[in-house]
């Protein structure tokens, strides 16, 4: 999912690349206040590592084959703030080492495979831990929080995309977002079995993270979800907003019709033509996505059932 | 030394290869900008970029069929989802716009990395006082990236060497587990590279 | 078991570069490394640590500048030229004991030769020009000058430890402790780093399994085994008893199986 050059223009570029500025700094800051100084060469070998997993190649059906990219992973592991400094630095490794990922686009990937990834993946995990204790809780939530993470950046990716003009919103929503729903599996399930091999190898690594980003304070949180919460209005809201229009008039009528899509609030500089059938797929993507959704976190309890030993469970 | 995927050709002579760290990295973002970011309304501009780009490849001595490899690799994403763009109206001139910005661009960064060894780069970014930690960072990732890309491979070949059943469901579990011996390995060297460090004075 | 304290007692009117008293260390995982060890080293010897894996050699090393015990209490059990090896002291202790790690990699971990040599003296605040200075002394001691360019995944593995170990003796340190120094190198790596260290002033203790280093370096040297002190002597003597040497996971190194008995 890295943003090659040339596919954001200017003011979606700059946008991405002062939330990712802003959040990096963010980072770095709590970083600095909150990792004991003998962890500081972890940060580059942490980065190392994930560039390194990045490069196995895990089979899917078909021959072909699918990456990892590790966000919650990461987070679960080191912390939200300490994981932003990870992703961003591979990122930029891979922007300037292997051309792998636009320049102009740094900003993006960052946003979208840094802060939304790792830190509202992370953020979900929390959530979603407070219902699951236990080693077998880790790994629920991390195995859902990374499905999650990975979808939602395709959308804000989708969202990017759109704004700048280069693909309508009614195809790349689609597009982006039921592909990641079947990358988040993956995602998933390999952050799930990593943390296992973790826990039966090393525990008390697991458990030092686990408990050590317990709480990485108010105000971070706040600087976060702001800059979060920023992206999210300017790269998604705008186009989501035009949802509700569209699923009332699927509703009002019988099978498929043209349908113009409902104005968004900032208007892309190319008018968005309706193709028969494409702005039923953005509504019928939501509505898999919903569902996909109960159904993925169904999957994770199972997953960490199948992965997790009973007695382990009563463990923390 | 089979790392040369890192750097292979950021060690051979050229005038390319002479030109100052800084001042390379500078022209190569400033051409991705402008490139990148400009509308497509002097085809020229691009025309002229691209012979500029060929005559800096040649002047690098790099081998053309390693350039058009990296090129070609990189290229598969961006059609990809540059195909997607065709769907709209003006589809047909979005695409070609952003296949030959994107390509143009990849190939000024493709020139950049090989021409550029990583450490001068990391040299540029501490001298334009980029935040410390990052730089570290950026400077021990790059460091240790060809040390664990062999670790990751080699207990990966040794795993699936004893996996004589092609069950794909192990070969999951056997990725999950050379991941997971891969990041208690880091960090233990982190520990080990941390005591090297307060070795020699680091406080 | 034999205890030969006679090369201690003989060098008393030397400098004591380094007096263990009673050294005990236990894992956070409850394995006890170290049982009370106790010895002293002379300035300007050289002494050979040998023993079975996990007898406790790297742990000890680790002492000898403070890396253990991670809490540094005040009661040390580790002296260097007289000085208790404590948290007030750490930077001196560390700028006169240089230690080389048993893994190349984990030493070396600037983006160039020239950066990696010259992160000890910097970090001892010396200036830029003397810092450079000792740069150049360091890698031609070693036979690498002209490498300060280089990045470290280009080098060979003898390289990367000689590159290592400049960058201790940029350091200047007094005292060499080395970790297992041969141990991924080739014959000839083995070769040119024997004759480096034959030519190094400082005193020197040498943890490592290479038997036939130990013979060729250090006429002195100390057997541990399960944490544990077994004998401390001769190296011409210690190493040639071969009961000693099975009975500890060892064996007579072969230079000594084809020399005269006397």
């Amino acid at each position: 999912m890295h943003i090659p050059d040339g596919f954001l223009d200017a003011k979606t570029a700059m946008a991405t690349a002062g939330l990712a500025a802003g959040g990096l700094a963010i980072a770095l800051r709590q970083v600095r206040r909150q990792l004991p100084r003998r962890k500081i060469p972890l940060l580059g070998l942490a980065a190392a590592f994930v560039f390194a997993a990045q490069m196995l190649n895990f089979p899917v059906a078909g021959g072909t084959s699918g990456h990892f990219v590790g966000g919650v992973l990461t987070a679960v592991l080191l912390g939200p703030s300490a994981a932003v400094v990870v992703l961003a630095s591979v990122l930029i490794v891979q922007c300037f080492l292997f051309a792998d990922g636009g320049v102009t686009a740094l900003g993006a990937n960052v946003f979208n495979m840094g802060l939304i990834g790792g830190v509202v993946g992370y953020a979900i995990y929390r959530l979603v831990r407070r219902v699951s204790p236990g080693t077998r809780g880790v790994v629920m939530a991390a195995a859902f929080a990374a499905w999650c993470s990975t979808v939602l950046a395709a959308i804000v990716c989708a969202g990017e995309l759109a704004l700048s003009g280069t693909v309508a919103w009614p195809v790349a929503f689609p597009a982006m977002a039921n592909v990641h729903m079947l990358i988040g599996i993956g995602e998933g399930v390999i952050t799930a079995l990593v943390i296992v091999a973790i826990a039966r190898a090393r525990p008390e690594l697991l458990e030092q993270s686990v408990g050590e980003h317990a709480d990485p304070g108010f105000g971070t949180v706040l600087v976060f979800g702001l800059v979060i919460s920023f992206g999210l209005a300017l790269f998604v809201a705008p186009f989501a907003c035009s949802w509700p229009d569209g699923l009332d008039k699927v509703a009002k009528t019988l099978g498929f019709e043209h349908r113009a899509a409902g104005q968004p609030l900032l208007h892309s500089p190319i008018p968005v033509y309706q193709l028969p059938g494409v702005s039923s797929a953005a509504v019928a993507t939501a509505l898999a996505g919903a569902i996909g959704t109960v159904v993925v976190f169904a999957l994770a309890f199972l997953l960490a059932r199948l992965l997790v030993p009973g007695p382990a469970a009563d463990r923390n | 030394m089979r790392h040369d995927f890192l750097d292979r050709y950021s060690r051979i002579d050229s005038p390319i290869h002479r030109l100052p760290a800084g001042t390379k990295l500078a022209i190569a973002v400033a051409i991705v900008l402008a490139t990148a970011l400009t509308p497509i309304s002097v085809p020229v501009y691009f025309g002229v970029l691209g012979i500029f780009l060929v005559i800096v490849a040649v002047a690098s001595r790099i081998s053309p069929l390693f350039l058009a490899k990296r090129l070609i690799l990189l290229e598969p994403f961006v059609l990809g989802v540059a195909g997607l763009a065709l769907l709209q109206p003006n589809g047909g001139r979005v695409f070609a716009m952003i296949v030959i910005k994107s390509t143009l661009c990849l190939f000024t960064m493709i020139l950049l990395s090989n021409t550029t060894p990583f450490a001068a780069v990391v040299s540029v970014l501490r001298r334009i006082h980029f935040p410390d930690l990052l730089t570290t960072t950026l400077a021990l990732m790059v460091r240790y990236l060809s040390v664990l890309v062999d670790e990751a491979e080699r207990m990966h070949r040794a795993r699936a060497s004893r996996t004589f059943v092609r069950n794909r469901r192990r070969l999951w579990k056997t990725l999950g587990t050379v991941i997971g011996q891969l990041f208690v390995r880091s960090t233990e060297r982190a520990e080990r590279i941390h005591a090297a460090m307060c070795s020699r004075g680091w406080k | 078991m034999n205890r030969d304290r006679e090369s201690g007692e003989r060098g008393a009117k030397k400098a004591q570069a380094i007096e263990i008293k009673d050294l005990r260390f236990r894992y956070t995982d409850g394995v006890d490394a170290l049982r009370g060890i106790s010895f002293s080293v002379n300035e300007g010897d050289c002494v050979g640590l040998v023993g079975p894996n996990g007898a406790g050699k790297s742990t000890l090393l680790l002492h000898l500048n403070g890396i253990l015990p991670e809490r540094l209490d005040a009661a040390s059990s580790v002296f260097v030229f007289g000085h208790p090896v404590s948290e007030q002291n750490l930077t001196e202790i560390r700028r006169r004991v240089g230690l080389l790690f048993q893994d190349a990699n984990d030493q070396l971990f600037c983006p160039t030769v020239f950066e990696d040599v010259a992160f000890g003296p910097e970090q001892f605040g010396l200036d830029p020009a003397e810092v450079a200075g000792r740069v150049h002394t360091a890698l031609a001691q070693v036979g690498l000058s002209g490498f300060e360019k280089r990045a470290p995944h280009h080098l060979s593995r003898g390289e990367r430890r000689r590159v290592c170990l400049a960058g201790v003796l940029a350091c200047d340190p007094r005292v060499l402790a080395l970790d297992e120094p041969t141990s991924d190198l080739d014959p000839r790596g083995k070769r040119e780093l024997k004759a480096l260290l034959r030519q190094i002033p400082a005193t020197k203790i040498v943890a490592t399994h290479d038997l036939e280093l130990v013979v060729e370096l250090c006429p002195r040297t100390i057997l541990l085994d399960r944490g544990e002190l077994i004998a401390d002597g001769s190296t011409a003597q210690l190493l040639n008893d071969e009961s000693l040497m099975l009975a500890h996971g060892l064996e007579r190194p072969h230079i000594l199986q084809h020399r005269h008995p006397h």
